[in-house]
This record gives C-alpha cells, structure tokens and sequence, in this order.
C-alpha cells in the first residue's frame, strides 16, 4: 500500500516534470492514466478513464496568465480511486474535478513563494553568479514538484479506503447522473477551445468540421488532412488575389 | 547547418546544442510574477559562458535576461538563436545597444507565441488528443502513444532546427518574414485545421440524448428521432455553443463544471436525460 502510494505520488511527479521537459505532453490524463492503471494493475481502466479524463480537459491548458485547475492531480488521484473502488471512469470524473480545483490552490500558494525566489535570483544575477541562478531554477522546480508528489501520496493512502466506502453510498441516481453528466463535459473543453480560435471569419471552418464528422462520418484523421488541404489552398489564393489588387492600393 | 559556418563565430555549435537541451527547462521556475524570465536566462548561460569573461558583463547579460517574458514553450528556442546572435554581436562590438536584445526579445514573444500557441496549443495537441482519444476510448493503449508521437515529432523538430535558423538568421529574417505575412498567413492557416477538428470533435465526443417520448394520436414518438431528422448531433452542438456563450460572458470555468454535473444528475432524476 505504501510503495503503491509512493508510486502514484511518482507519476504525479512525472506529470508535473512536464515543465522540466520541455511541454511534451506527458502531463495529459490520456498518458498519466494508463501509468496509474499500470502500477494498479489495471491498464485497461487506465486508459479508458484516461481517454474520458483528456476530452474534459481537453480546453485547460496553461496559456497565458491564468491558473487552470489541476489536472495532474485531479487525473492521478481520480483514476486511482476509480480504479480501487471498481466504479469506473464517472467516479474518476467526479472526483478529478474537485482534486483538481483543491490542488490548484495548493498550486496558486506555491506560485507565490516562486516570485520570492525570482527576487532572489535578481540579487545572484547582480552578482554575475550563474551557479547560485541555475541553483534556484532547479530549486523552483523541486519546490513545485515534491510537494505534489507527497500531496498524491498521502491523499492517496488516506484516502483509498475512505472513498471506497463513500463511493459505496452514493445512491445510484446520482451516479447514473453523473455518467450521463460525462458526456456532456467535452462540451466545456471545446467551448474553450471555440472561444480561442473562433473568430466570425473562420466560423463556417468549424461547422464544415461538424458537418463531415456528423453527416459523412469521416474519422478525425481524415478531417484534420481535409483541413491542410484547405488551408493550404486558401492560403495560396490569398496570395494570388493581393497581387491582382495591388494597384489600387 | 555546416560546422563551418557556426565555428568562423565565437559561439559554437556545442554551446548552441547545450542551450537546446536546457531550452526543454524553460518553465521549471515559472511564476506569475516574471513568467518564464529565470528559465530564459537560464537557457542562454552557456551562451554566456562563451562569449563573456568578466564578472561585470556576466552580470549585465544575467540581469538583461531576467526581464518579464513569456511565449508558447515549444517555439521559445528560435528567439533564443536571434538572443544569441544579437549577444554574440554585442560581445564583438562596444557600439552595440544592448538595450536591443531584450527589446526584440519582447517584440518577439508576442507573434511567436501567437503562432505557437495556435499551431502547438489550438492544432496540434488537439488533432493528436482527437485521434488519441478515439483510440484509447476502445481500450488501446495506442491512443497514449500515438498522442505523445504526434505532437512531439514537429514538436522537436521545430524546437531544434529553430534554434539554429534564428541564431542564423539573426534577426533579418523576422523583418522580412513579418514583410511578406508568412507568420500571420501560418497562423491563419493553423486555426482554420484547428477549427475544422474541434467541430468534428463536437459533432463526436459530446454525449448528449433525451430518451424522451411523446405521444401523437396514440403513436409514441421518440423526441430524440426528430432532433436527429433535423441534424444530426443538434444537441451536442447547442449544448456546445451554450457553454462557449457561458464561457464568453465571462463566468469561471469551475462553475460551469458543476453546473454541467448538476444538470446531469437533475436531468436524469426528472428523466429527461
């Protein structure tokens, strides 16, 4: 139980190692999941729960100043549980959510104590001291980092045999509730995502992607190949048309 | 990219190849205050290294760097090829306004986050999330894998090869790709992929049917066959586009996770779900 908690509070590590390795994406539920399942003994789950878990928080990414909720913790913690009591990808949902929103605070504090070493790092850059501020970069990162893996270890030991049991309860209203309420969330990820990209320009894009994966049913693949294509032509003709113009300008 | 060319400059290849692999660190020290400053400034100390020997100039160069700053992480090594080429300028000649390298520093991370953000951000990681998910949601582990080679197959490359193009290009090609558009005509062309994929994720991956019947002269009709007749996945799309005006108005994405949870258990209570 220890070493399982020790390990579970690792792939949150390895989640947040993401900012050490360069964004690549290894702090997505689609692939923390799976690891979860792994050291669970249940990789099926894993990715199952995975693949429900990244389609909610498909549209929460880091961009710019805001802090979005967790979703390192939220996916570890809510797999783990999911998987211990049996109950499957809505319970992880349910739970991953409000982790991820707790953790988020605990996040917010340490973003906080990370300025104070910014201020820090400004007196050893006077200084022309590079050991003592490449120090204090990889200090910032543990700082985050182990925190977050004890934060996972230890909610996760307390909290295993506490669900479970709470889970057991929830009456089954609720929790058929709930899986039908997972289908909705991806609303709330490419709501995100529209609000982004979307501009009324490039609207009917986004409906003549709807309407070839609703109507003619061609696979995402196939629609983001379409979507080259176009952009690529659409591209090429901008060109030609400013160069017929050109004179009246 | 020849040896040579780098090797007739002070800085060389190894010194631009240490600063790839630290640029993967780029956000380990992250924070509000100063973004990605601490992390930027400590990509370039091998550059540094290199090109300054006094303790004043090592501290100058440190604190030019330590500067608010802020771009989209996997772009980020291309504008520290333009800083090193504008160090190594600076290092050469006394003339030199240092005040420059941060300030096309700053002109800089705007686009190229723009860019970066829609390409790696809005396109890419959502294409390979797309296809990801449609194969880890049958229970193949294929999903995770293909998710991660998606993205960070482009992802290297562009973080390697865009080092060295703008060491080397210094900073002549960014006035002249700025002059012809390509950045603005790339990043047009990364939303209209991106938008075509988020509507077909839509018209998929929502779940959302009424089991609802009524009755017309007797016969039982189910509701859910009308919507469908009218179009197909109507609710996922209204539902879609009510949470994007939710989110527009401005109200916290938490709210709305709730919210959606509560309408799921209502829903089903009532029975219209």
């Amino acid at each position: 139980m220890v070493l399982k908690a020790i390990l579970i509070g690792f792939i949150t590590a390895l989640g947040y190692s993401d900012y050490f390795f360069g964004a690549t994406m290894v702090n997505r539920p689609l692939v923390l999941a799976p690891l979860v399942g792994l050291i669970l003994g249940d990789v099926h789950t894993g990715i199952i729960v995975g693949a429900s878990l990244e389609l909610i928080f498909m549209g929460i990414v880091s961009i710019g100043s805001a802090t979005p909720p967790d979703i390192v913790t939220g996916s570890v913690l809510g797999t783990a549980f999911a998987i211990i009591s049996g109950k499957g990808a809505e319970v992880a949902l349910t739970l991953a959510v409000p982790i991820s929103i707790i953790a988020q605070l605990v996040k917010m504090s340490i973003y906080v104590v990370r300025s104070g070493i910014n201020h820090k790092a400004d007196k050893y850059a006077e200084d022309g001291n590079i050991k003592a501020v490449e120090r204090l970069h990889y200090l910032s990162f543990a700082l985050m980092t182990i925190p977050m893996w004890l934060l996972t270890s230890i909610s996760f030991m307390l909290g295993s045999k506490v669900m479970t049991s709470v889970l057991n309860s929830i009456p089954s209203v609720i929790t058929d509730g709930l899986k039908v309420a997972t289908g909705f969330l991806p609303a709330l990820g490419f709501a995100l995502l529209i609000n982004m990209m979307i501009s009324k320009k490039y609207a009917p894009f986004f409906f003549l992607g709807f309407v070839l994966a609703t109507y003619l049913k061609i696979p995402i693949m196939g629609i983001a190949i379409l979507g080259v294509i176009i952009a690529i032509l659409m591209m090429s003709f901008n060109g030609d048309n400013k160069k017929g113009v050109k004179t009246n300008d | 990219m020849t040896n040579n060319e780098i090797s007739t400059n002070k800085i060389q290849k190894s010194d631009l190849i240490k600063t790839f692999w630290r640029s993967f660190t780029l956000e380990a020290s992250f924070s509000y205050e100063r973004m990605q400053a601490l992390g930027y400034a400590f990509c370039m100390i091998p550059i540094f290294k290199r090109l300054y020997k006094t303790k004043e100039q090592m501290s100058e160069a440190l604190k030019r760097h330590m500067d608010i700053f802020n771009t989209t992480p996997h772009v980020v090594s291309f504008i520290m090829g333009i800083s090193a080429a504008m160090e190594e300028q600076n290092s050469n000649d006394k003339n030199f306004d240092s005040e420059s390298i941060n300030s096309v520093k700053v002109a800089l991370m705007g686009p190229m986050a723009g860019i970066g953000d829609s390409f790696f951000w809005g396109t890419l990681r959502v294409i390979a999330a797309g296809i990801g998910v449609s194969l880890a949601t049958k229970g193949s582990i294929l999903g995770a894998i293909l998710f991660l080679l998606i993205f960070n197959i482009p992802h290297l490359l562009v973080r390697y090869y865009g080092l060295f193009l703008g060491y080397k290009a210094g900073t002549s090609i960014l006035k002249s790709a700025s002059e012809n558009g390509i950045m603005q005509k790339l990043s047009k062309g990364a939303t209209i992929i991106g938008l075509m994929v988020v509507g077909a994720m839509t018209g998929t991956m929502v779940a959302f049917t009424t089991p609802l019947n009524i009755s017309i002269g007797g016969a039982s009709v189910k509701i859910q066959e009308i919507f469908d007749q009218i179009l197909p996945a109507l609710l996922p799309l209204s539902l879609t586009f009510f949470v994007y005006y939710l989110v527009k108005k401005g109200v916290k994405t938490n709210y709305i996770l709730v919210g959606l949870l509560v309408f799921g258990v209502l829903g089903k209570m009532i029975g219209i779900l």
